[in-house]
């Protein structure tokens, strides 16, 4: 009877003694691993923030952008990435390591970050351009909503740094400048189409021209170290 | 109880072994030497008979075929009752059994235990203690995942390194010319066989020595040991001052070897066993192979070593550090026992201590080693993003998207094999940055041929924003000038 009752209590005891090891397996296989937290803190966490709140690159977990945001666009975006953009390819099929089951756990993972109906009765401009812009229009669409903050120019203001610098430009893609400006940067304090002018959100067409106006200041060879500032300068000097 | 006492008659009558186990257990032992200074060699004993229980339970499970050795692991860890606790018993008992028997060598050592006339047991004890370091060896081989797997490799490729005979060694060694289904048979011989058979043998000669030469005496300074007179000294302090082995000096021995023991099953409780990590497949390149914590210390020898170095260093350094072991009683076998007269022994054992420490704490950092998922795990540090304008924002992504981050810490996360960025606009200007981007230098590639010239400008953009605030960024003493001459009227730049 005692030696059962021993048995019983060691039992109980040892199963909860904080040496035991975890009943789920640390050591699968790398393209075995399925589970969200671990493949999003190895893969995703370094730029888009370690729950998605945004980092050097955008906000993963915004309700508006997951509403907006079509399951297809995540995973084509993760498995072969935006080139010429810091946004590497993942998948296996683009040279990456992921596989199709993993990138799929990843939007899956991300997609329950934010309940569903979180951006009921939100209607943001659509995420793919769906009217063409124009440059011309943009400019004045710059002015009125987004001047106050970069500057006159574009080049940067008291608030924000310039937005047609052409190594920036170079390094973007038409549709991360159409995310940025639609959804803006709110943990870096970069307001959403409803907030750059209070009272009066951005129209679908009014993005798409301001993103035509910025694309219209790419530069055929951009990021020469010397472009404008320093070399003219130091020769006005000189003269 | 008469019939248990006539039963023991009738055995002893035949086997007589109660004089002489009586004898043995309360022989005399000087009374100072009854410390507990002098537990250790008996705690090693101890724990070597935990190991020899707990290897055999365990070889009842385990499977020692490369295909299924992992797999009774991890059956002993999930699916067989306290399995998981026996293996964790077996290896925190090996981690103890190394430090304790590495002890008891030190006392031996300061306590000029080692001198006349007891240089064969020190002998013994040099061989006794390369013995337990190929026990644990061996027993890291069964657990055979990856540590294992690369750890086997490693000694491979120290055994091939050796002159003529590399090959042939290599093939003794692992069964074949590489890691292959006879080598982790071989190392279960070894580990279950052989190494055991030679340590308990030893350890016998080891204790019939102490009985026989008797047990160290306490060093005094001053009291110098001299071929000619000590065994009459050592006689007469017996005769003097000394108490019965059991039961007054031994309750020390079994207090510390209790502890101990406590010790490891509480070690055992509570961090558990020893993996087994990853598979051990060499396809799988996600692993940061380590060996167990007694050979970290060579871990990051080999590491640090310069190429040219390494084969002198382990196929000579090895030889004359035994050889120096095994002399050492030959060679100071007379003279000061005491510690406090002996200030080169101090003084080299510190030494030893203080590298063989160094060293398991860097092997513990690897900062020679660049960390492979820095750059997509390892978040850029808020503070550092906050306030930056959007090509200061790309910069920090081609940072982390060129893998800077592997060899570069920001906010002490990331890679140490370069030096931390966190202030690096204080040290380099940004031509100074960009030549370093594009060139590299001291142990950094060029990364020229990699980046585009836009991605240099983001990312030397996103670096000159990298210092304390309230300290400016360093600057080119042209600098000054350009910003004096800037406020020039449009029309003169021309």
């Amino acid at each position: 009877m005692l030696l059962a009752v021993m048995m019983l209590a060691s039992t109980v005891a040892c199963n909860n003694l904080p040496g035991r090891p975890a009943p789920v397996s640390d050591v699968l296989r790398p393209s075995q691993q399925t589970d969200f937290a671990a493949l999003y803190a190895q893969n995703c966490a370094a730029c888009h923030g370690p729950r998605g709140e945004g980092g050097a690159a955008i906000a993963l977990a915004g309700p508006l952008y997951l509403a907006t945001v079509s399951d297809q666009v995540l995973r084509s975006v993760t498995t072969d990435g935006i080139p010429g953009t810091p946004m590497p390819a993942f998948g296996q099929s683009a040279g990456g390591t992921l596989t199709v089951q993993q990138i799929a756990a990843l939007v899956d993972g991300i997609r329950k970050w934010v309940p569903a109906g979180a951006a009921e009765g939100v209607r943001p401009p659509s995420y793919v351009a769906g009217v063409p812009g124009e440059a011309k229009r943009g400019a004045i669409v710059y002015q009125s909503f987004c001047s106050s903050c970069h500057g006159p120019g574009g080049d940067g203001g008291k608030a924000a740094g310039s937005i047609v610098d052409p190594s920036f430009l170079a390094l973007v893609s038409d549709q991360g400048l159409r995310t940025t400006v639609i959804f803006g940067r709110p943990e870096l304090g970069a307001p959403d189409w409803r907030g750059d002018v209070p009272g009066h959100p951005m129209t679908d067409q009014e993005v798409s021209d301001v993103v035509a106006w910025m694309a219209a200041h790419r530069v055929p060879y951009p990021g020469q170290p010397y472009p404008s500032g320093a070399g003219k300068s130091l020769q006005g000097g000189e003269r | 109880m008469t019939w248990l006492r006539n039963i023991a008659n009738w055995l002893d009558s035949r086997l007589g072994l109660w004089a002489p186990v009586r004898d043995m257990a309360t022989h005399r032992v000087p009374r100072r030497s009854a410390s507990f200074f002098y537990v250790f060699g008996s705690a090693a004993f101890v724990l070597f008979i935990l190991q020899i229980v707990t290897g055999i339970l365990l070889a009842f499970v385990y499977v020692p075929t490369g295909a299924d050795a992992w797999n009774s692991l991890q059956a002993l860890n999930h699916g067989v009752w306290l399995g998981w606790f026996l293996r964790a018993i077996h290896g925190w008992g090996a981690d103890f059994m190394v430090a304790v028997v590495l002890l008891h060598l030190c006392q031996v050592f300061l306590f000029g235990a080692y001198k006349f006339p007891r240089e064969l047991n020190w002998v013994i004890g040099v061989c006794l203690l390369l013995l337990t370091l190929g026990m644990a060896f061996t027993g890291q081989v069964l657990r055979f995942d990856q540590d294992a797997y690369w750890g086997l490799g490693i000694g491979a490729s120290i055994v091939g390194r050796v002159p003529f005979v590399g090959a042939v060694l290599v093939h003794l060694l692992l069964g074949g010319p590489m890691i292959n289904g006879a080598t982790l048979s071989r190392f279960f011989t070894l580990h279950v066989f052989v190494i055991p058979a030679l340590l308990i043998g030893l350890v016998g000669l080891h204790l019939l020595l102490v009985l026989k030469l008797g047990i160290n005496e306490w060093p005094m300074p001053g009291r110098v040991v001299r071929r000619e007179t000590y065994l009459r000294e050592y006689e007469e302090e017996l005769r003097k001052d000394s108490i019965p082995f059991v039961p007054d000096a031994i309750w020390k021995d079994m207090v510390f070897a209790a502890a101990i023991v406590l010790a490891v099953m509480a070690c055992a409780a509570l961090f558990g066993p020893f993996g087994p990590r990853g598979i051990p497949d060499p396809t799988i390149i996600q692993t940061v192979p380590q060996p167990d914590f007694f050979f970290l210390w060579l871990y990051a020898l080999l590491a640090l070593l310069p190429p040219q170095m390494e084969t002198p260093v382990l196929l000579v350094a090895p030889i004359f550090v035994i050889g120096a072991f095994l002399l050492l009683p030959f060679v100071a076998g007379e003279g000061e026992k005491s510690w406090r007269r002996r200030p080169v022994a101090v003084l080299s054992m510190l030494l030893i201590a203080v590298s063989l420490a160094s060293l398991t704490s860097l092997a513990n950092r690897t900062p020679w080693s660049p960390v492979m998922d820095a750059w997509s795990g390892d978040p850029v540090p808020r503070p550092d993003l906050q306030g930056r304008s959007p090509l200061e924002l790309r910069g920090a992504l081609v940072f982390q998207d060129e893998q800077c981050r592997n060899c570069h810490s920001l906010g002490g996360v990331g890679g140490q094999r370069g030096p931390a960025l966190d202030a690096v606009a204080t040290t380099l200007t940004q031509d100074q940055l960009i030549r370093q981007v594009l060139q590299g230098g001291g142990n950094m590639p060029a990364y020229g041929k990699n980046l585009t010239p836009p991605e240099v400008t983001a990312l030397v953009a996103f670096l000159e924003t990298l210092h304390p605030v309230g300290e400016l960024p360093a600057r080119n003493a042209s600098q000054k000038e350009m910003e004096n001459a800037a406020p020039l009227p449009p029309q003169s730049v021309r």
